[in-house]
Order: structure tokens, then sequence, then C-alpha cells
């Protein structure tokens, strides 16, 4: 790999990562709005938002680690954007591999929550206890996928699997009942409902973002835009054989975000014990199962 | 005179030392020095790391006919490494403020105590580097109980009457365990008539099985004592919470990680995979010993990970945590492929890097404070910022994510479990770093994060002499993390040297074909992405402003500090409604029932004994003289 291309692996991945997932935002508010008969907002509303919060006059900072914690939650996403195969980019993507990346992207919500910690609010700490229990509940299900993905391919790094499914048959098809565990795994990683009473958005005054004001709001902002293109490029990844080209890897992500996206706004909202409960029992369920089928 | 004759006597001398100066104050300037230099000895044999030949002591002893004799190999070397690094660091952080601190502490008899603890301390590493030099069983025997005896003097220096309680709880694990060790020992006497390392697999060839499976059964009940391993695990978190100060940071990190070294000298090294893995219980393949362990050694992540989650007490919450990484360290070594094998084995070294800065955090943070309690604690982060990175640093070490070292050897371990098709282990694998996570975060919110209360808003970072040693361990944990490369030689010469396969590796980590790991890149892209994350934050929008953390609302009411809500009781209540009915402490039921049985059994005895039962001891004897008569008669006929 030429330096040119690192270079250029640095700047863009993140870039595109962004941009995808600001239209995977706009992808939500309208699914949503179309579900309750409104129209939704325009085109560029995600985009609006950031620089509307970014550019608050008031930004209240609770401390050193309030403001690390946000980059740490930023920054983290970034650095995981870089390590996620697409195509054209998929230089870094093979250093780490798919374990590598499940613990990363625990390092945002790790800064999340010494961020919130540090603003000293109790309902913060309250937000972020359910944050780090719903952590718990989906890492479960999520972490037997994994396996079974891994022994299926017989490796962990995430371009070995793509160029397999790219010379054989996608995942989906070859694992279905743990492409299914993972899809209802996805649902909670992505925090939609049933499962995001620890972001609770409808009721801010008890979540993590209780003291976030301003570009503290649009950095998590970010983290959720980049969040969701991590969620679709990882799941196509594993199941839907990556991407040749941006043509056809598109859709493929914004298909497998505008799944949960849809369900979300049907149901409403467990509580956290319910959500350990649910995804401790049906996705486990189906995964192990799924597992059995695939390890002979 | 050979290297590790200067190493031994060097460190003999040193005990020496430090017993003649033990009520001066030169202690403070001598103890670390003397570990620096017992370091620089074992730098000068550092070709036993790389591939170097077994280095041998010229002492020998002629004991009722056996030889014993002393040697250092590649594991040797690895372990007494990490003793030193500990030990150093805790003897730095004693002999700075700490020491004034501890003798006022402890009263008139203050200096008396302080120079005991490090007359212990030394004589931990001592003892260590005895048993690390182990060349026979016997000699292995000899340094097991040694260094038993002076994890238990450590312990006991304590003058609260819950330590002594603990330290004796332990004492009687520890003998229990060494009893299960002479046991076995006394059976491959008796098999084989030697004690060699050599000839042990000649021996064991020769029994039978059911006395293979006893031989091995006590061999691990008395490694799995020392170390920790569950049902045996009850004593250590204890102990070691009331251990004083950086006693219990040396303690954590590599004391009870012996019955690991044990391990693998006799079941890796002597043993062997494919005798573990053919001795099987009730002719089923599933049951055999290498499977038993493998599922000890889950147990041991989850269970004590769980029970530190629910601690209210930050040295008791590490303790815990202790017993559960070591259950990662076996999960490894238990897989007997080179990458398991390597993880378990760094695992050993990364946790005493990272657990040894983590207890001197929490020493620290009593030594301003005055209490680990976490409900007594909060908001120390704006007042002490140092020793809140290297709780940070250790944390995430201890959680096991990038880019500290115990992500590497953690992901060496899912790695292989991934490999060798184990599923449900790597599940509990995963479930037990999940756990950890949440509650390392209730560790570092309970005491750093969340409310300051007023008592502590004086409260001022640590003198120097107590954060360079946190600060060093911290950048040991962060640089092994980022070139694990600069370990990986010790290791793969130990998988060498025991006739394990070797591990791959470059400077950034593990080389495989098929989905390696290269830390290096991981944690490049990190910091750049960390990088990019604080430009988009420092210099995009408007500029922020620091406000008091009482400048601030909830609930509708204005906070203040007299208003308290930092808490630590059912930190996660959705996880505990759900869990909660499982902490029954089964354990601690059953370590009930061995107590009043053996209680039981020594008041029958003691009755009998001392005759105070005249009849029944008559009974007794008739029975037993028409009993022999009987069969006596019995055979003759």
């Amino acid at each position: 790999m030429s330096v040119t291309e690192l270079l250029a692996e640095l700047l863009f991945m993140p870039m595109i990562a962004f941009i995808v997932g600001l239209l995977m935002v706009l992808m939500m508010r309208k699914i949503s709005a179309r579900l309750q008969r409104r129209i939704g907002p325009p085109f560029f509303q995600p985009l609006y938002d950031i620089v509307k919060l970014y550019g608050k006059d008031t930004q209240i900072s609770h401390g050193l680690w309030h403001d690390i914690g946000i980059v740490m939650a930023v920054g983290g996403y970034i650095g995981a954007e870089i390590l996620l195969p697409v195509p054209g980019f998929d230089g870094i993507a093979d250093k780490g591999g798919i374990i590598t990346l499940s613990y990363f992207l625990m390092i945002p919500s790790l800064g999340m929550a010494l961020g919130v910690g540090q603003c000293a609010n109790p309902n913060g700490s309250i937000g972020i206890s359910r944050a780090l229990t719903a952590m718990l509940a989906y890492d479960i299900p999520f972490i037997i996928v994994v396996f079974g993905v891994a022994w299926h391919y017989q490796s962990t790094s995430l371009v070995g699997m793509i160029e397999y499914q790219q010379a054989n048959q996608w995942g989906i098809f070859e694992m279905p009942l743990l492409a299914a565990a993972g899809l209802f795994t996805l649902q909670g990683m992505m925090g939609k409902q049933p499962f995001e009473i620890y972001i609770a958005p409808a009721e801010i005054a008890t979540g993590p973002m209780v003291e976030m004001s301003g570009k503290y709001m649009g950095g998590l902002f970010v983290m959720q835009t980049f969040q969701f293109y991590t969620a679709g490029v990882l799941y196509a990844s594993l199941f839907l054989g990556g991407g040749d080209n941006w043509f056809t890897f598109l859709p493929k992500i914004f298909l497998v975000v505008a799944i949960p996206m849809s369900i979300a706004f049907l149901f409403p909202r467990y509580r956290t014990e319910d959500m350990i409960r649910i995804l401790w029992k049906w996705p486990v369920m189906v995964g192990l199962i799924g597992l059995a089928f695939v390890m002979p | 005179m050979t290297n590790l004759d200067e190493l031994l006597i060097f460190s003999g001398l040193s005990l020496l030392a430090l017993f003649f100066a033990r009520k001066s104050l030169m202690l403070r300037q001598l103890a670390p020095v003397l570990y620096a230099c017992i370091l620089l000895i074992l730098i000068k044999m550092s070709a036993l790391a790389y591939g170097g030949a077994i280095e041998t002591s010229s002492f020998t002893i002629e004991l009722l006919g056996f030889e014993m004799s002393w040697r250092f190999d590649a594991l040797s070397w690895f372990f007494a490494v990490i003793t030193l690094i500990a030990a150093l660091a805790s003897a730095v952080f004693m002999s700075g403020d700490w020491a004034r601190y501890y003798c006022e502490q402890q009263g008139e008899k203050g200096l008396q105590r302080y120079g005991l603890l490090h007359l212990v301390l030394m004589l931990n590493v001592f003892t260590m580097l005895i048993l690390l030099a182990s060349g026979d069983l016997l000699s292995l025997f000899i340094g097991w109980e040694l260094v038993s005896w002076a994890s238990f003097w450590m312990m006991a220096l304590s003058p609260e009457a819950k330590a002594r309680q603990a330290a004796v709880k332990y004492l009687v694990y520890a003998m229990a365990g060494a009893m299960a060790l002479l046991a076995a020992i006394a059976m491959i006497y008796a098999a084989g008539g030697t004690l060699q390392y050599g000839q042990l697999v000649a021996v064991l060839t020769e029994l039978s099985k059911t006395q293979q499976i006893v031989l091995v059964l006590l061999f691990s009940t008395a490694f799995s004592i020392k170390f920790g391993l569950v049902p045996f695990h009850l004593w250590q978190a204890k102990a070691y919470a009331y251990t004083p100060g950086p006693g219990a940071a040396f303690l954590a990190a590599i004391s009870s990680r012996v019955g690991l070294y044990a391990f693998v000298v006799v079941f890796v090294q002597l043993i062997g995979f494919a005798q573990l893995h053919s001795l099987d219980i009730l002719h089923s393949v599933w049951l055999n010993i290498q499977n038993i362990l493998l599922w000890i050694a889950a147990l041991t992540v989850i269970i004590p990970t769980y029970i530190a989650l629910q601690q209210h007490d930050a040295k008791r919450l590490l303790a815990w945590h202790g017993i559960g990484q070591g259950g990662y360290m076996l999960l490894g070594l238990m897989m007997f492929d080179s990458i398991g094998t390597a993880g378990g084995l760094m695992h050993v070294f990364n946790y005493a890097s990272y657990q040894a800065a983590l207890f001197l955090t929490i020493v620290a943070v009593v030594y301003r404070t005055g209490t680990s309690d976490f409900n007594k604690l909060g908001g120390l982060v704006t007042q002490m910022p140092l020793t809140f990175l290297v709780m940070l640093i250790g944390i995430i070490g201890l959680a096991g994510l990038p880019p500290m070292n115990g992500f590497v050897s953690k992901w060496m371990v899912y790695r292989s479990l991934l490999l060798n098709g184990q599923p449900l282990l790597f599940v509990a694998a995963v479930f037990g770093t999940l756990g950890t996570i949440l509650s390392v975060y209730k560790l570092i919110h309970n005491t750093f994060l969340g409310q300051l209360r007023l008592e502590h808003q004086q409260v001022k970072e640590v003198p120097w002499s107590m954060l360079i040693p946190m600060l060093a361990l911290s950048l040991i944990t962060f640089i092994t993390g980022f070139m694990p490369g600069l370990i990986l030689p010790w290791i793969a010469s130990i998988q060498q040297s025991i006739g394990l396969p070797v591990i791959a590796y470059d400077l950034g980590g593990i080389v495989y074909d098929k989905g390696g790991l290269d830390m290096i890149y991981v944690c490049m892209v990190m910091f750049y992405g960390f990088g990019v994350g604080a430009v988009i934050f420092y210099f995009l929008g408007g500029r922020s402003k620091r406000v008091h953390q009482y400048d601030n609302y909830a609930g509708g009411h204005f906070l203040s500090s007299k208003v308290r809500y930092h808490y630590s009781n059912n930190f996660y209540p959705g996880l505990m409604n759900l869990i909660g009915p499982w902490y029954r402490g089964s354990v601690v039921w059953l370590e009930k029932a061995v107590v009043s049985l053996v209680s039981l059994a020594s008041n029958l005895f003691e009755h009998m004994y001392r005759s105070r039962q005249p009849v029944m001891m008559l009974a007794v004897v008739m029975v037993f003289a028409l009993f022999a008569v009987l069969v006596k008669s019995g055979a003759s006929i």
C-alpha cells in the first residue's frame, strides 16, 4: 500500500461515512414521517441540525473530560470507519479484523460514558448505567453471530470474508439463521425502538444527553451518523457480500439500516431488564441454532 | 559463579540488608536500589528470553538421597521479570511520602511496621525467585511453601482483626493446597522413586488410569488454590483487599500467578496435551481433564467478575477482578495451540502491569481521602487528574479494549477459542469482558467522576514519588499494547523451551494469514481518529464555557454539595433485576459445608483422642478387634 493510498483512506473513508450517515439519518426521519403520515424534513435538514448545534452561543462544558469524552466518542468512530472495508478502500481493514472492530466500537461508548460522568448529573449516570447494560445485552448475541461467521469463513479478517462471499455465495444464504440473529441484534446496537431506553430521546432529562448542549450534542449527532453507517457496512460485509463498487454497495447498506428503522417506529420502548431478557432469549437462541448448523 | 547464583545470592543478601536496615529510614532509598539491582541481574540473563540456553545454579543439595537443583529457563525469567517490575514499582511508591503517611497511620510502632513491610516485600520477591528457579518437584514444593508463608506474612501485616482473619483463611487454604501437592509428590515418588522433572512423564505412563486421574486432580487442586480458580477462590479477594497498600499491589499483580507457573511446568511441560486430553472421566470423550480445566477457567472468568460488579469497595472490586483475569490465562493456556498459550502467558505480564497500577491508584486515593469506599468518594478527577489518567489507562487494559496491552492478550485468547471451534467458551470469555467493562466503569465513575464531596474539595494530586511508579506502569501498559512485539519474543522462547507450537509475530502483533492483528496500525488509526475528533471539537463551532459542577440542576432543583446523589449500591438496576437472584453464593455455601464437616470430624476425633468417652473408645477397639479376627479367620478358611 503506497503512502497516497493510505492518505486517501485516512481522509476519504471518514468523510464518506459522514455523508452516507447523514443520508441515513435523513432516511430514518423520512421513514418515521411516512409511517406517521407526515411529509418529513427537507433533504439538507440533518446537515442544518449539525451546523445549528455547533454554532450555538451557549456551550456548557463541565470539565476537561467532558470535552475529551466527546472527542473520544467521535474520534473512536472515525477510527472505526477506517478499519471497515468498503469498495476501493480496504488496505487497513486487514490489520484488525472483526474481533478488533467489535472491541474498537466500545471505545466511543466509553468516551461518552466518561464525558457524562464528569457532568456529575445524577440523571446522566442513570443513562450510562442503562447504556452499558444495553451493551451487555446486545453484545452477547452479536458475539455469537461473530463466532459463527468467523468459523464459517475460517477467518477473522473482514476482507477475507468478503472475498469468500464474492467467490462463493453471500453469507445470508449460507447462514440464514445467523443473519436473522444479526439483524435482531442490529436493532439494539443502533439503539432503535424497542431498545432505545438508554438514549431516551423523548425525555432527554434522564439519559446520557442530559448535560449535552451545543457542539456536545452536535458531537453525539455526528456519532449517530457514524453509528448507522458502521452498522450497515458491518452487516453488509458479514452477510451481504460486501461491495464490488459503490453502486451495488450503497443500496445494500441503506437497505440494512432501513429494516431496523422501519421496525423501530412501530414499537414502544422496553425497560432495560426486558431488553436484556428479549435479547438474551430470541437472538441468542436463533444464533446458537444457526451456529449448530454452521459447525458440523 | 553462574548468573543464577548471583541472582539468588544477591536477593538473599538484599533480604539480609533490609533486615538490618529495617529500623532506619535509610530503607527508603535502599529498597528501590536493591530491586533495581536484582532487575539488572535479570536483564543480564535476558538471553534466556530470546532462545538462550537454560541457566543452572552451581548449588545442589543432597537430601535423603535426592539431589535438589535450581535452574532458570525462559518461563522462570518471564515470571521473575514481572515480579521484579511489580516489586520495584511498589517499593518506589512506598519510599516517598507514603512512608510518612503509613508511619503516622500505624501510631507509635509506625517505623517498625514500615520496615517490616519493606522486609516482607523483599521476602516475597526472594521466595518467588527460589520457587521460579526450582529444578525438581521437591524444590518446587519447598519454594511453594516459602511463597505461601511469605504472602501470608504480607497479608497479616495489617493490624485490623478482619485482615488477620482473612490471612488465616488464606493460610488454611494454602495448607490444604500444600498437602495436596505433597500427596501428589509422594504418589509420584512411590510409583517411580524419582522427583526429577525429566522422569515424571515415564512415571506417569506406568500408573493406572485411576491413579493418573487422582494425581492430576491432586496437582490441579494444589495449583488452583494458589491461583484462585473457582471453587477455591474465596480466600483471595478479602486477603488482598486488606493487605497494606503497595503490598496489595504486588500480591495482586503476581503472587497468585505462581499457580499458573506451576500449571505450565507440570501440566504443559511435563504431562502434556496428549495425556491431559486422553485422560477422561467416566469413559466420556468430552469429560477429559483438558475440557474440565477449560470450563473451570471459563467459570473463573465469569463468576468473580460478576461478583466484582457488586462490590462497594475499590480494593475489593479490583481483587475480585484479579481472580477473574486469572481465568483468561488458564483458558488460553489450556488450548495448547500457539496463539492461545501465547495469549494466556502474555496476559500474566499485561495483567500485572495494569493491576499493579490500578491498586496503586486506589492506595493514592486512600492516601488523600482516607477511604476506598465508593459511597464516600466521587468527583476526584478535578483534584487528582494524573491519578485519574493512570486509572483510565488501567481500566482500559483491564477491560481488554484497544489500545492497551490487555486487549492484545485477550484477543489472542479469543482468536484461539475461535480457531479451535469453542463457541461456548468464547461467549463465556466475552461475557466476562463485558462484565468487566460494566464494573470498571463503576470503579472510575464512583471514585473520580460524578459528585465531588464537600470534604474533598481541598484534596490535591499525590506527590511525584507516588505518581512516577504509577505512570511508569501505565506507560508499560500502553507501550506493550502499541507494540506487542516487544513482549512476544519472550513468549515465543517460552513456547519453544517447553515444547509448545511457537507463535508467529512481528512488532505490531500476530502474523496469521486468516486474520492477524497489527496493533501499530490499529493504534495509529485510533489516534488519528481522536486527532480528527479533537480538531472537529475544538476548532469548529462556538466556544464552550467551563462551569462548576454545581452550576447545574436536575429534576427541577439546583444541585449542591448538600444533596448527596452519588451512589454505588445497585448501580446497574436493570441488570440486577434480572441476574440478581443468581447471586446465591453457592460456593460460599460449599465452603461453609466443608468447614462444618471438618469441625465435626475434628470434634469427634478430639473426643476420642482425649478419651472423654472411654466407653465409646472401648467399643471402637472391640469392633476393630472383632473385625480383625473375623478377617483373619476368614482368610485362613
